[in-house]
């Protein structure tokens, strides 16, 4: 691989990992308040 | 500052970063490698900051009996698991091409991939107790000791001679870094500082939820249970 090969690699993790966590909040924080709403 | 300025701010500096990073001038002797170092140094640094403010929210919280200093601990620590992910899976990145090797039994590395489990450990013990003081009193415990793993983890490279570079800016004599490189890292640090304070605010939302469900579970069960349990007032005894 390229050197900038590795650095897109790790770009993309680190990008990706906090984009998957900002949607990992989004859904968890969606179902928590439909599940506070059903009571 | 409301909580959609702060994401928006962070949205922003995170692309800012990545832009600077990017295409400031390549390092004179790792060449192009050096940029994954503007993404690297700001997730350790987080993982650092994370773990610290778990431990002040914990202490707060003995002190002051508050579960609001224990959600924001909880936060912390979850979102600096993510960021001590990161810190470990960027220099992974960074070593196969620069040492050689994805992983070596370095002080440094063995070092924070221990405190990176034990701050799993941290979470588990969280989901696995009942009752929310329960919960906050240990899991502060928890937090403190902890926290004893960052100074040990930031200056294993000075105490121990291993592969891993020492400290390049937190270090007695001058920082040992180039001005535009510098700015990169510190560019990374800042954005990624204000993206942690965005994720936790949300993260600290999401515990307050799933704290009042608890409350309100264990209200049901109280309920349930005197329904079942207490005599009715009317009830002749047999």
């Amino acid at each position: 691989m390229s050197d900038w090969g590795w650095v897109a690699f790790a770009y993309l993790v680190v990008y990706g990992s906090l984009g998957g966590y900002v949607a990992s909040l989004v859904f968890r924080i969606r179902r928590a308040r439909a599940e506070a709403d059903r009571g | 500052m409301t909580k959609r300025t702060l994401e928006f701010a962070a949205a922003g500096l995170l692309l800012t970063a990545l832009v600077v990073g990017l295409t400031v001038p390549p390092d004179a002797v790792q060449g192009d490698f050096q940029r994954i170092m503007y993404a690297h140094v700001p997730s350790a640094w987080l993982a650092y900051l994370a773990f610290g403010i778990t431990m002040i929210g914990s202490i707060a919280y003995l002190v002051t009996s508050k579960l609001r200093w224990d959600r924001l601990a909880g936060a912390s620590a979850e979102v600096g698991v993510v960021f001590t992910g990161l810190a470990l899976a960027t220099g992974m990145i960074w070593g196969k091409p620069v040492w050689g090797v994805w992983w070596t039994w370095d002080a440094r590395l063995v070092l924070t991939a221990a405190m990176f489990f034990v701050y799993l450990a941290y979470l588990a013990l969280r989901r696995g107790i009942d009752g929310l003081e329960r919960r906050a009193k240990r899991s502060a415990l928890f937090g403190i000791v902890a926290a004893l793993q960052i100074p040990i983890v930031h200056f294993s490279v000075v105490w121990w001679r291993g592969l891993h570079q020492p400290p390049t800016i937190l270090r007695p004599d001058d920082p040992q870094i180039d001005g535009p490189l510098l700015f990169a890292l510190l560019m990374g640090v800042f954005a990624f500082t204000v993206v942690y304070a965005a994720l936790v605010r949300r993260r600290m939302d999401l515990a307050l939820i799933e704290d009042s469900l608890v409350e309100a579970s264990r209200a049901g069960e109280d309920v349930a249970g005197a329904a079942v349990t207490a005599p009715s007032v009317g009830a002749k005894p047999r």
